[in-house]
Order: C-alpha cells, then sequence, then structure tokens
C-alpha cells in the first residue's frame, strides 16, 4: 500500500537508463525525423562555421595591394557578397525545417502520451483517485507531457549540437597549440567547478521553487472556489495574511534564484576575459606566433558558449526527469478493478442479487462489513438502514466493482460479479450517487452527458418522470440553459433532479439510490418514486436513506449495525419484531 | 517598456532599482566594446612588432586594462540583474497581492460568470508573463536601443551614407515586428485557449470521475479528450511556424543587408582604389578598405540588438495581452459594495421584516422571488419549506448580501441591509450553506474559521453542538485530522455537521441553515433541532428544509410556492391555511399510516 501511494505521487527514484528505455518507445516512431533533423544540424553548424569564414576572407581580399584588388575586378567581391546571401539564406531555411520537424515530431509525441496518460488515469479505481488531487492528475496530462517531449525533441538535440561544438573547437584548438589548449583546459576545470556548484544549488531551488508554486495554486485556487464562505464569515483579512505569506516565500525564493543566475553567468564571463588574457600573456611567454596567439583568441569564445548553454540545458533536463518519472511512476500504478481475460459480456439482468460471506475493509484489518449475506429477488426493492459508518454505502459499490470484497462472492443473476466485465455491469445498474456532480454545459449535456444518440423525446420524458420539467420551463433557454462549474448555479435539489434525469435516461435494469432525494421535498419525491414504478426497465432497486418514509414501502429492509446485519424483513414483519428497526421507526415518527 | 494603469504606478516606485538598473546596463554595454578594442590593440602589438621582450611590458599593461575592464563589466552585470529583476518580481508579486485582495471584494455573480481555472491562469500565468517582461523586456529593449544608437553613432561618423542604408534593416525590422505583432498574438491565444480547454476539460473528467465510471463513458471521454488533444497538437505546430518564420526573416534580413555591405561596399572600395569618385545624392562617396574593415565589424556588433529588439517585440505582444487581460480583471465592477456612510450593524436583537420583495438572479428573465412582505420577531425560530425551486435557498441568501437587493425591501433591526455596512451585515449573520464547503486545513481550523476567540473546549462544545464530536473522536488524529480538497475525507453528513459547527461557533445573532441537516439521519437531526432550541433561546435561527417533519417543532414557518409566500404562521395553523403545507404534511402521514397498518 505505501509503495503504491509512493508510485502515486511519483516521488519514485527512477534510474535515467530505466527513464530512457521506457521513453524510447513513444519516440520511435519519430526517431527517422529526429535523425533527418539531426543531419540538418550538421549542415547548419557546418553551415554557421563557414559564414565568419566568408568575412574573414572578404576582409583578407581588402587588405591587399590596391592594385591587386583593381587587378582581379568587381568579380571577387560579388561572389563575396552572393556567397554569403546564399549560404546565410540557406542556413536559415534548414533552420526553418529543422525547428518544424523537432516541433511537428514533439507535438505528435506529446498527442499520443497525453491519450495514453489520460486513459491510463481514467482506468484507475476510485480509491486511486481519492489519494491524489485533481490538480495533479491534470499538471500530469497537460504540463508533463510536454516537458517529456521537449526533452527528447529539442533539449536533446541542442545538447548535441553544444557537445559537438564544444569538441570541435577544442580539436581545432589542440591543432593549433596544445600548450595553450591545456591552459585552457585548466579554465575549463573552474567552469565546471562553478557550472556544478551552481546547478547544484540552483536544482534545490527550482525544487522549492515548484514546490511552493504547486502549493501556492492549490491555495489559490481553494480560496476562489470557497470565496463565499469566506465573505460571509468577513475573513478577508485572514485569507489575505495566508495568500501574502505564500506569496512572499514564492517570490523570495524566486529572487534567490535570480540572484543565483545573477552570480554565476558573470562569474563565467569575467573566467572568459581571464583565461584570454592569460592566452595572450602565456602565448607571448612561450613564444607562439601572432596568427596562432590570435587564431586561438578568435576560438575562445566560441569555445565557452556552447559550455554555457549546456549548463543552462540542465534546468530543462532535470525538469524533464522530473516529469518522465512522474508520469511512468503514475502510469505503474495498476488499477484494482480489473476484468478477468475471460471477462463476460452480459446485456440483461434480471436483477436477483446475492451476498455471500461477504468481508471488506478499506484498510488492513478495519472490517467495514464483516460476513455480510442476504438475497434480493429479482424485481424486488431493497432498502438499507443503518447509522453513519454502518456500511450501506460500502455494499452499494461494492455491486458496481468499485471495490473487490477481500472475502466472500457477489452474485447477479447467479453469475459472480468478478466474472463479469465491468463496463457491462456498470451499463446495466443506474446509480444515484449521494454527492452529485454536474459538469459544466447546459441541462441537456448533464442529462445525456455528451451523448448524443439520445433524442429530444428521450431528454424531455427524463426531466418530466423526475419532476424537474417544472423549474427547467422557467429557465431562459429550458434545456440549453448553462451549468457553471460543478452546478454552483442550482440549489443541491435542483442537481439531485437533474442526477435523476441523467439516470433514468440510460435505462438501467437495477437501480442504486444513495441519499438520492435527501435534498428534495416530499411532494417532488412522491412523483418521482410513481414514475419509478411506471418504468419496466428498472427491475431490481436498491435504496440506502436515512428517511424511514423513503423506504417502508421496499419488498426487504436490511438493517446494518457496525457491517453485520442486525435484522431483514419487509416493514411490517420489522415492526413486529420490535427491533433495531422498530426503535428507529418510532423515533422518526414519535411526534406526528 | 509596458505602459498601462495597471503598472505605470510601480515605475514610480520601483524608479531607483530601474535606473540604477538601466545605467548598469549601459554601462556594460559600454565597457564592454573596449575590450576588442584593447585585445585588437595587442594583436597590433603582436603583428607589428613581435619581439618577446620588448613587447612583453606593453602586453602586460594592457592585459591589466583589460582585467579592470572585465571587472566593471562583472560588478555591472550583477547589478542589473540585481536591481532590475528585483523590480520585475516584485512587481509581479505586488499585482497578485492587489488580484487577491481584488478576488475578495468580488461577489457571487462573478464567480458563477467566471470559471475557476480561468482566473487562476491571470493570477499565475498572466502576472509572469509581465514579470518576464519587464525584466527580460527592459533587458533585450535597453540592450537593443542604445547599441544599435551606440554603433550608429560610431558609423556615422564614419560616412553617413552608408550607415543611412545600414539603418534601413533596423527599420525594416522594426515595421515588420509591428505588422506581425498582432497576428502573433492571435496565434498566441489561440494557443492558449487550446491549452485551457485541454486543462478543463482534464479537470473536469477527473473531478467527475465517479459519474464517468458510474455512466461507463470513459471511452466517450477518451474520444472528446482525443479531439481536443488533436487541436492542441494543430495549435502548437501552427504557432511554432509563424514565430519560427518570424525569427528566420529577422535574420534573412541581417543577411541580406550584410551582403549588399560587403557588394556596395565593395564597389565603392572597388571605385575609390581605382580613383575613380561617386557622387550619390550629391554625397561624394569615398570609402578605403580599412573603412569598410570597420563598417563591416561595426555591423556585426549590431546583428545581436537587431535579434534582441525583434523578441522584445513579441514579448511585448504577449505581454499586452496579459496585461490587458489583469486590468480588466482588476477593474471588474465590485457589485456588492457600501453606499456612503453605510451603516455599521452591531449587536443587533434579530428582528428581520421583508417589505415586498422581489427578486431576480443577474441574467435571468424570471423573478425567483415575487412579493414577499413578512416580519420576523428577534429571537424566533422560524422554518422555510416549499418545494424544489420555490426559492427557499435565495430567501435567505438574500439577507447576507451575496447580491444586491432592493431598496427598502429587507430590514434587519429597522436598517435596510442595503444602506447597512456589509461587514457588519454578515457580522450579525452565521450560515450554514448548501454545499459545505470546508477548506483544507485541520477539522480544528475549520470550525474555528469565524475568527471568533475559541480554545479547545467552545471548539468541542460546537461539534457537541452539531453532534459530530463523536465522529471526530473516532479520527486518529481526532481535531487535528486535515480534510482533503474541499473536504473530501469527509462523508456528505460529517461535511455538513462540521459546517454546522462552524457556524454555531460564529455565535451571531441569526443563524441560518439552508437544507443543512439533508445528509444527516433522523436521530441525529432531532438532536441537532432540539440543540438549536435550546441554545439558540433567544436568538433568531432560520431553518430551510426539505421536509416539514425538520420544521414541525419550530416558531414559525415559512411557505414559499413558486416564489411567492403562501402563508406564514406557526406549523399547527398552517395545516388549515396553506394548501403546499397540508399536502405536504399529508403525504407524510399518508407514509406514515400506510407503514403502521
Amino acid at each position: 500500500m505505501n509503495e503504491e501511494l509512493e508510485k502515486l505521487r511519483g516521488d519514485k527514484k527512477l534510474p535515467a537508463s530505466m527513464m530512457f528505455k521506457r521513453a524510447f518507445p513513444y519516440f520511435k516512431p519519430e526517431l527517422g525525423w529526429i535523425i533527418l533533423a539531426l543531419l540538418i544540424v550538421l549542415l547548419n553548424v557546418i553551415f554557421a562555421a563557414v559564414s565568419p569564414l566568408i568575412i574573414q576572407d572578404f576582409v583578407d581580399h581588402l587588405k591587399q595591394d590596391p592594385t591587386v584588388i583593381v587587378g582581379k575586378g568587381m568579380m571577387p567581391i560579388i561572389s563575396f557578397a552572393i556567397g554569403y546571401l546564399v549560404i546565410n539564406i540557406s542556413n536559415q531555411i534548414f533552420l526553418y525545417f529543422e525547428s518544424m520537424i523537432l516541433q511537428k515530431s514533439a507535438q505528435r509525441v506529446v498527442y499520443r502520451v497525453r491519450l495514453e496518460v489520460f486513459e491510463h488515469i481514467e482506468s484507475m479505481s476510485l480509491d486511486q483517485f481519492s489519494e491524489m488531487p485533481v490538480g495533479s492528475l491534470v499538471t500530469r496530462v497537460a504540463n508533463y507531457t510536454s516537458a517529456m517531449s521537449d526533452f527528447f525533441t529539442s533539449t536533446l538535440v541542442s545538447l548535441l549540437r553544444n557537445f559537438l561544438s564544444v569538441v570541435t573547437v577544442y580539436a581545432i584548438m589542440l591543432y593549433l597549440s596544445w600548450q595553450l589548449s591545456l591552459v585552457l583546459a585548466g579554465f575549463v576545470v573552474f567552469v565546471i567547478v562553478a557550472s556544478v556548484i551552481f546547478t547544484k544549488v540552483s536544482a534545490k531551488l527550482f525544487r522549492k521553487e515548484r514546490a511552493q508554486l504547486s502549493d501556492f495554486n492549490a491555495y489559490l485556487n481553494e480560496s476562489l472556489s470557497g470565496m463565499k464562505i469566506t465573505q460571509l464569515f468577513n475573513r478577508e483579512a485572514h485569507k489575505r495574511d495566508d495568500f501574502e505569506k505564500r506569496n512572499g516565500a514564492l517570490w523570495k525564493t524566486r529572487y534567490t534564484l535570480i540572484m543565483t543566475f545573477g552570480i554565476y553567468r558573470p562569474i563565467i564571463n569575467l573566467i572568459l576575459y581571464l583565461s584570454i588574457v592569460v592566452i595572450f600573456l602565456y602565448g607571448v611567454q612561450v613564444s607562439l606566433t601572432a596568427g596562432t596567439i590570435v587564431a586561438f583568441y578568435l576560438y575562445v569564445d566560441r569555445f565557452y558558449s556552447p559550455i554555457q548553454e549546456m549548463a543552462d540545458q540542465f534546468r530543462r533536463v532535470q525538469r524533464a526527469f522530473t516529469a518522465c518519472e512522474r508520469l511512468f511512476n503514475l502510469l505503474d500504478v495498476k488499477p484494482t478493478t480489473t476484468d478477468l481475460p475471460d471477462a463476460k459480456e452480459i446485456d440483461h439482468f434480471d436483477g436477483k442479487i446475492e451476498f455471500k460471506n461477504v468481508w471488506f475493509a478499506y484498510e488492513g484489518e478495519n472490517w467495514v462489513l464483516k460476513d455480510v449475506s442476504f438475497v434480493i429477488d429479482k424485481g424486488q426493492t431493497c432498502a438499507f438502514v443503518g447509522a453513519t459508518g454502518a456500511g450501506k454505502t460500502t455494499i452499494l459499490s461494492l455491486i458496481v466493482r468499485n471495490y473487490t470484497p477481500q472475502k466472500g462472492q457477489i452474485f447477479i443473476d447467479d453469475i459472480d460479479i468478478s466474472t463479469i466485465k465491468v463496463e457491462s455491469l456498470r451499463k446495466a445498474i443506474g446509480q444515484m450517487l449521494q454527492d452529485v456532480f454536474l459538469f459544466s454545459g447546459n441541462i441537456r449535456d448533464n442529462v445525456t452527458l455528451f451523448d448524443e444518440s439520445f433524442s429530444e423525446e428521450d431528454i424531455n420524458q427524463a426531466i418530466t418522470y423526475v419532476n424537474a420539467d417544472k423549474f427547467i420551463d422557467k429557465l431562459d433557454n429550458k434545456l440549453d440553459y448553462a451549468v457553471v462549474e460543478r452546478g454552483e448555479n442550482f440549489s443541491q435539489g435542483q442537481r439531485q433532479l437533474l442526477s435523476f434525469a441523467r439516470t433514468i435516461i440510460h435505462k438501467p435494469q437495477i437501480l442504486v439510490l444513495d441519499e438520492a432525494t435527501a435534498n428534495i421535498d416530499t411532494e417532488t419525491e412522491v412523483l418521482i418514486q410513481d414514475s419509478l414504478d411506471k418504468m419496466k426497465s428498472i427491475g431490481t432497486m436498491l435504496i440506502v436513506a436515512h428517511r424511514l418514509s423513503t423506504i417502508q414501502k421496499a419488498d426487504l429492509i436490511i438493517c446494518l449495525q457496525n457491517g453485520v446485519i442486525v435484522e431483514g424483513g419487509t416493514h411490517q414483519s420489522l415492526l413486529k419484531n420490535k427491533g433495531y428497526y422498530y426503535n428507529l421507526y418510532k423515533l422518526q415518527f414519535k411526534d406526528q | 517598456m509596458i505602459f498601462s494603469k495597471v503598472i505605470n504606478r510601480y515605475y514610480k516606485r520601483f524608479a531607483f532599482f530601474f535606473i540604477v538598473g538601466i545605467l548598469a546596463l549601459v554601462a556594460v554595454d559600454w565597457l564592454q566594446l573596449y575590450i576588442p578594442e584593447n585585445l585588437g590593440n595587442i594583436v597590433r602589438v603582436l603583428v607589428e612588432n613581435y619581439d618577446k621582450d620588448s613587447v612583453w611590458p606593453q602586453i602586460v599593461e594592457i592585459s591589466i586594462r583589460v582585467l579592470i575592464i572585465a571587472g566593471g563589466c562583472f560588478l555591472g552585470r550583477i547589478i542589473w540583474r540585481v536591481t532590475l529583476f528585483y523590480a520585475s518580481t516584485k512587481i509581479e508579486a505586488d499585482l497578485r497581492s492587489r488580484m487577491f485582495e481584488k478576488a475578495e471584494r468580488l461577489s457571487l455573480d462573478f464567480y458563477q460568470a467566471n470559471k475557476i481555472g480561468t482566473v487562476l491562469a491571470w493570477f499565475t500565468n498572466d502576472t509572469e508573463t509581465v514579470e518576464e517582461f519587464i525584466g527580460w523586456g527592459t533587458l533585450m529593449l535597453v540592450d537593443g536601443i542604445f547599441l544599435t544608437i551606440l554603433v550608429l553613432f560610431k558609423m556615422i561618423l564614419l560616412d553617413w551614407f552608408v550607415t543611412v542604408l545600414i539603418a534601413i534593416p533596423v527599420v525594416l525590422i522594426v515595421i515588420w515586428g509591428l505588422l506581425v505583432e498582432k497576428y502573433m498574438s492571435m496565434k498566441w491565444d489561440n494557443r492558449q485557449n487550446a491549452f485551457d480547454k485541454l486543462y478543463d476539460f482534464s479537470q473536469e473528467s477527473f473531478a467527475g470521475i465517479r459519474v464517468i465510471k458510474a455512466f461507463v463513458k470513459e471511452t466517450q471521454q477518451l474520444h472528446q479528450f482525443a479531439k481536443i488533444a488533436r487541436h492542441n497538437k494543430d495549435v502548437e505546430v501552427d504557432f511554432a511556424r509563424v514565430s519560427i518564420l518570424f525569427d528566420v526573416a529577422i535574420e534573412t534580413i541581417i543577411a541580406v543587408v550584410f551582403s549588399t555591405l560587403i557588394g556596395l561596399g565593395g564597389y565603392f572600395v572597388y571605385l575609390c582604389i581605382s580613383g575613380e569618385t561617386l557622387i550619390i545624392l550629391g554625397h561624394e562617396v569615398n570609402m578605403d578598405a580599412a573603412e569598410l574593415i570597420e563598417f563591416v565589424a561595426y555591423f556585426s556588433t549590431l546583428i545581436w540588438p537587431l535579434i534582441a529588439l525583434g523578441q522584445v517585440i513579441t514579448m511585448r505582444s504577449k505581454a499586452k495581452a496579459s496585461l490587458e487581460r489583469i486590468g480588466r480583471y482588476l477593474n471588474t465592477e465590485e457589485t456588492i459594495k457600501n453606499v456612503p456612510n453605510a451603516k455599521v450593524l452591531e449587536n443587533v436583537k434579530g428582528g428581520i421584516v421583508f417589505n415586498h420583495f422581489t427578486f431576480k438572479y443577474p441574467g435571468t428573465t424570471y423573478d425567483s422571488l415575487e412579493d414577499i412582505s413578512l416580519e420576523i420577531k428577534p429571537g424566533e425560530t422560524i422554518g422555510i419549506v416549499g418545494r424544489i425551486g420555490s426559492g427557499k435557498s435565495t430567501l435567505v441568501n438574500s439577507l447576507a448580501r451575496l447580491y444586491n437587493v432592493d431598496n427598502k425591501a429587507i430590514f434587519i433591526d429597522g436598517i435596510d441591509i442595503m444602506k447597512a455596512d456589509v461587514t457588519s451585515l454578515r457580522k450579525q449573520l452565521a450560515y450554514v450553506p448548501q454545499d459545505n464547503f470546508l477548506f483544507s486545513e485541520t477539522i480544528r481550523d475549520n470550525i474555528a474559521f469565524s475568527g471568533v476567540d475559541s480554545n479547545d473546549e467552545t471548539i468541542k462544545d460546537a461539534a457537541k453542538f452539531a453532534c459530530v464530536d463523536d465522529d471526530i473522536e473516532h479520527f486518529p488524529r481526532k481535531y487535528d485530522t486535515i480534510l482533503g480538497e474541499r473536504g473530501v475525507t469527509l462523508s456528505g453528513g460529517q461535511k455538513q455537521r462540521v459546517s454546522i459547527a462552524r457556524a454555531f461557533l460564529k455565535d451571531a445573532p441569526i443563524l441560518i441553515f439552508d437544507d443543512s441537516v439533508s445528509a444527516v439521519d433522523v436521530k441525529t437531526e432531532e438532536t441537532i433541532l432540539s440543540n438549536i432550541k435550546r441554545v439558540r433561546r433567544g436568538r433568531t435561527t432560520l431553518v430551510v428544509a426539505s421536509r416539514v417533519s425538520t420544521v414541525q417543532g419550530l416558531d414559525k414557518v415559512i411557505v414559499l410556492n413558486e416564489g411567492r409566500l403562501e402563508a406564514f404562521d406557526s406549523p399547527n395553523k398552517l395545516y388549515l391555511t396553506s394548501p403546499t403545507f397540508k399536502k405536504m404534511v399529508d403525504l407524510q402521514r399518508l407514509e406514515k399510516e400506510e407503514g403502521s397498518l
């Protein structure tokens, strides 16, 4: 369990080799393009090296004796101009193609990874969902995917480009003078030491910044969502203080980061100038020719700038590694509820439901259900009664396989539900949940859940069945009336009605109602009840409700206490028993 | 530099940092030009007369000069980073503070019209874009302009005609940038919108995963997501193409001018050497090889500032768009605010009067409440019932001024709430909302949210009042249990009760329950109602309910029907006077009779 959690949070370290191995398949289809881009990069490097040479030659040409220049005529000049133009423009064209090839490949990779991650997240089980804040899942789909693909395309290519430049330039310098190259190597040690220290410090700061930023975002998100509460309780000043603390901390980290850069960059620059001066002094001391010293000096800058760029890119490498780590860790989370290889597809259920010695715990040995057994015949309505935490909701979530019991079996129509495809099981069972979730869009979308195969008539029938037509008719655009985020422009009762309509339109064969009518008034509830009775498609109905009035018509009432069934039967028989149910009933109706 | 009402004040506030930073930047630029010059001198010394012993002192002297200049650059570079970025990050942080303050002054209508994700993006992405432009943008602009002017000036001294020739790309790049700016920002917006859509869609899909799983809509969601992701891909490529083309175009302009300089300059030199004179526009062009070499060298130093100028234009268009969004947000009209000389409510007794109160939600066309007139006496416990959509919540919400109401429509202790100071008004109310929003803090902090003086004992008392103390004591960390996002660690009923405890602890003259015991079991509801009657005696309490059973024991009950007041009386009398109430009671009684047969 703990390891699983670690995976979810994505903190499990993966070795770099593993990361490459796992990332490779995503880039394999793009390999051809990436290699093509690399070839163009080579041309780029060559052309970029040639261009200053042309200028050099041009200058040399002008430095010749005037009579020689006049003697050669305009031709050399024109060819210098055209040569320069052609090389630079073709270089730009190459640059364009190279960048576009990389961009397109990168975006295709992002697209594929996003689909896979999204699909994977959707397949995770509900208990895994509650372990992970929605925001961090979204970041994985939206941001980490592009960080990963950026790395394997542009960052890797430019790292390679810089590395090539450093090697080529150093080779040329070695050829010019091994003594000066050695001196330069001494400075490179300084540069590397400075860069390593800087990278270490900045990496730590970047991590801190990211953590603070996500804390800041989470805080802001919650504050904005809960602004109504803050205003009602006059707690604006208190919230503002909290906000300022986070805002200030974030600023401090960012500024420290900038200071770190602000010292590192000038230091590298200073080392560059120092090494140039030393090269001149040392060059003269060991009596190198002027030409060699000058050429060497011209190359020093071209040697330093790719090194510095590589240090900059290190940050992107780190970010990409974190992104990969988190993505792969997420993809490693195996859903706890999966279909068996030979799972059955079932179209129609009669609706007989049986629990056989079911034991279930969300965690360890904290049994929420202890040896629960019961049978509900097809066509029956069964109600579960009991105090908070008695296990009513748990029973319902086991039937739709949101969780799997540790011991015992559950049968529908005498088939063990663990051998049925989850999809066909859930399609047949209509669930009305305690917390209604509405999507932003309009009323129609929320009833059909964006399924366009439902006709206008289906929708109207469903909303009439649940009596939602009364309030919808008053709205300007009726079914097209906008629903804001989480349905916050509707009252709790209205949301429940819409959720009811949503369930009914999907024609369930078994209906599960978990406190589905808590905020619905008695009159409307009775009307809904009548509609449900009329609906032929519904075989079996399972109800959890606190109000006994809602459940007393049930064919079977099961009373639960601390995960154990204490009694079961019809309303009448239970009243005669004078047991748990009788006491509950007396309490509820005592003053009428 | 970018100007807008939103940020102009910062230029004044951080003037010192801007001035020091820009001066340091200019100093570095200026010093830097001397390094190649000095190194050039070394080269000249070496080339002219290479005798190790005689050139040595000269070289040492120049080296020391170079090192001093390098040291100056080192300091200058540190100074401009530390000052300019101090200003830019401080501005970013201050913008965020102002935006948060604004968020606290905006009311419910704003939050219903805007998605939280969108507002969040203004707070983070847009402020970052602005910060980046103020920091890096200033650097590039100063560098670009200063170096360009410096180099152009030196070139004019050499030959004004050729300088004019070289000034062409500067003008072209600026024109090109201005032309493309609009198009670029459009493409940038497209990209941003596509990304927002992807973000929002994932956010909703994961938040509503229970529904998606319950209705087996995973495949359908995936298809929808694929469509959005594909669009994202296309728009990203589209934007990349435009911005790459932009850079390519700038480099191409530079290449064209450079080769023109080589060709034309070479031609001038050729003519000069051949002894011919060329007169263009009355100007005698007279250029020798050395001059042209110098020109070429100057032009090379112009390339970086020119590219920087191009980039500044792109950055600026993004920053401008961000700043506009921030500005629009900061200027959003605040709908709920105090009237001049608003009355501060203090120690109210809790009498409430509705006087022909009619209410329509912003953006709707029908009245949610119509012509409600009634009087609640201080200390009464009032129930409010009615069918779904009859306006129960609207009635109680209007007391807290979550929306504006008509003048002289609602009075508390005889004072029109529209004339009352909003903060003082809300201080008089404790409210248990329908959707029990809890913060991801400890249970203790959630209950003590109102900020009144509290200790472990009073917090526990409040929890006992709300019948949630037992539940909390069962958690391993008890009152220190930290709740998840929106309180997900608690069940619906527990959330409601923590929310009741939070309101109770506030101990306000008027306590409002908006259908807040719906998810608790009957026994608990019973206890909470009797607690209300016992503890809240003598203080006004309003209880919205879906069932008549909840309000049966209260002093009086308001019955709403389709937004109108049907009856307001004691529960016993209502059975005779209110058809809606009678029906609700009958239905409940019918069930009871059926049941007990």
